[in-house]
């Protein structure tokens, strides 16, 4: 009698791997190179945020919720904000919600194009990833412009927003989107009808509808399994509604029904560039005059929220990766919350993607993770054209730049904060 | 129109039950034990705060599957009251029609008996945040599928929970070095 014999491996993916642009660890069980099996570790990036955030102070932790993540701070700095707002009853000025809005929407974008690059660099088709991140580079530019910095931009506080948008902005965004109307016809043709990408992400990592409503997942991915919600439209968030919002469906950009593939959720996010340049074109038009925060100043901010939050606030929003959810618990007296708990929409869609592979070819896992678009860690370099000559700031240039900064802010501070260079880990 | 028409309670316009009302009805109609609220916040957007016995946690959440079979369990929050601990779930209903329902389920159990039932088997990614409130606050979901930690390290101790307000943090001897000088300055002990 002969014995059936299996030849399962396993193999571990990360949680340092060429593919991946974070450290997350998946083990793999393979049946020669069909995927049979994915378990999911995460926990390589914990930096004990919701710890941190029990010791700080609400209007603290708004600074600490926006460097939870680069790609999207502002989204994390809002729904933040959304639930302290919510503990503590606070309203938000009108212009503000739209200043939200054009904000929100212009972080979008910039997240799209990022991950439309990357999907197109894990299948080697690298001239994709550079016209998308050369397209990204005018809205970096005018984040830049409308907030001084092109990620965390500490745009918003508890009750409305820190800075406001003048003419100047203004017609920085506008041209903006001039650019935009003539950039994205050539982004759309390339990935929606290009046989290469066609061929790598149709049908590959196919999740259900039923696996992305068992696993929570939220965002492109869960709408391009047809789960028909978008945290914007469906929490009737601020202005939305006014604006026309809609959830964007595979069907609205390709005119097939949802597969659930890597192509789909590519798409979701194609269709979303469009609309979030359109959000941004009503935004400014319907911006009525008006106040931008609800106090002026943050000293009044502070003593406000020691007496007005008592109680939960639960705030929802849609990032670009999905809903993204802020839960704040405070005691009134206290300026700190006794609980503050963040989810962010990578966390259900890892777990949806874990199932969508199974079946798959292990090539196709990288495009797989990249398609629910995790977050990436930055630049370690600048590039600085001074007097028409170019020069590359190095890591220890950027130090004793920092240390220049620190010393011109406080000329007081005691102790040498060198040697140079001697701290980075390599 | 006078004064006395305008606050005339039987002259009122008798509103429609919203969405978020109904479903609250129909869980204080099914489950007495429950406390069920629904809350306006600033911007008229309603929620339904639903606090449950432990003992009719796990029904609950089968009601609410009933009720949308398409329900999307949104984040589940460990949390320390103090001499309890408490898991709260929120999840979005009826939501193919803006604006979906909004429902918060709050259910509590006391330190010295951390228990509180497992639902995955209704909501699958619930295990995912049970697994991390078993790390993170100490709490026990009975007939959880997987224990195993999600987010900390398999060599991080036995018995201590970072997000317990009462936490007692890890030893001297577990902190990692990560080669800053100024962490080798201060502690010292090299």
């Amino acid at each position: 009698m002969t014995e059936k014999v299996e030849y399962w491996v396993k193999i571990p993916f990360g949680p340092i791997h060429p593919g991946l642009e974070e450290p997350e660890k998946f083990i793999l069980t393979l049946d020669g190179e069909k995927i049979v099996d994915v378990d999911v570790k995460l926990g390589y990036n914990l930096r004990g945020i919701q710890w941190i955030g029990l010791r700080r102070n609400y209007i603290q932790i708004m600074y600490l919720a926006e460097r939870m993540c680069g790609i999207c701070s502002f989204s994390h700095n809002h729904t933040y904000t959304r639930a302290v707002e919510e503990a503590a009853g606070i309203e938000v000025p009108e212009r503000a919600e739209y200043i939200r809005v054009i904000i929100g929407e212009l972080e979008r974008i910039h997240s799209h194009l990022l991950n439309l690059g990357v999907l197109a660099h894990d299948i080697g088709y690298d001239t994709l990833l550079h016209l998308t991140w050369l397209a990204r580079e005018k809205v970096m530019d005018t984040l830049e412009a409308v907030s001084g910095n092109r990620v965390n931009y500490s745009m918003v506080t508890i009750g409305g927003v820190r800075r406001d948008i003048d003419e100047k902005k203004r017609r920085a965004i506008e041209e903006m989107i001039k650019y935009y109307k003539e950039v994205f016809p050539q982004i759309e043709e390339a990935f929606l009808h290009d046989p290469t990408i066609e061929a790598r992400f149709r049908d590959t990592a196919v999740i259900s509808k039923r696996v992305a409503l068992e696993q929570g997942a939220v965002g492109p991915t869960g709408r391009g399994s047809g789960i028909r919600d978008d945290a914007r439209w469906s929490e009737r968030l601020g202005v939305y509604p006014d604006l026309g919002i809609k959830p964007v469906m595979p069907q609205d950009v390709t005119g097939e029904r949802p597969r659930g593939d890597v192509f789909d959720r590519m798409a979701v996010r194609i269709g979303e560039l469009w609309q979030s340049l359109e959000l941004i074109e009503h935004a400014l038009d319907a911006m009525p005059d008006g106040p931008i925060k609800t106090f002026p100043k943050d000293n009044v901010l502070y003593a406000k929220l020691r007496l007005m939050v008592d109680g939960e606030g639960i705030g929802r929003y849609e990032a670009p990766r999905g809903e993204l959810v802020h839960y704040v618990r405070g005691k009134k007296g206290s300026d700190k919350p006794l609980r503050w708990k963040p989810r962010e929409p990578t966390f259900p869609n890892l777990f949806a993607v874990a199932k969508g592979v199974i079946g798959d070819q292990v090539a196709d896992f990288v495009v797989a993770v990249a398609s629910i678009d995790p977050c990436l860690s930055c630049t370690d370099r600048v590039a600085v054209v001074q007097d028409g000559k170019k020069k590359i700031l190095t890591e220890k240039d950027l130090l004793r730049e920092s240390i220049k900064k620190t010393r011109e802010i406080n000329p007081d501070i005691k102790g040498d904060p060198s040697p140079l260079g001697v701290g980075c880990v390599r | 129109m006078s004064a006395d028409e305008v606050h005339d309670p039987v002259a009122e316009e008798v509103k429609e039950p919203t969405k978020a009302e109904e479903v609250a009805k129909k869980i204080a109609e099914r489950f007495p034990s429950a406390s069920v609220e629904v809350k306006t916040n600033k911007w008229g957007r309603q929620r339904v705060w639903v606090r449950v016995p432990r003992e009719d946690y796990k029904a609950l959440m089968g009601f609410i599957k009933e009720l949308d079979p398409e329900a999307h369990y949104s984040i589940g929050i460990e949390q320390d009251w103090g001499e309890e601990l408490g898991f709260l779930a929120h999840l979005v209903i009826h939501y193919r029609d803006a604006p979906a329902v909004s429902l918060i389920v709050d259910v509590h159990a006391p330190k010295d008996d951390p228990v509180i039932p497992d639902i995955s088997d209704i909501f699958p990614i619930a295990l995912q945040f049970e697994r991390e409130g078993m790390e993170m606050v100490g709490l026990d979901f009975e007939g959880a599928p997987d224990k195993r930690r999600l987010f900390l390290p398999e060599d991080f101790p036995e018995g201590i929970y970072p997000l317990r307000l009462d936490d007692k943090g890890i030893s001297e001897e577990m902190v990692k070095n990560a080669g800053h000088p100024y962490l080798i300055k201060k502690g010292g002990k090299e």
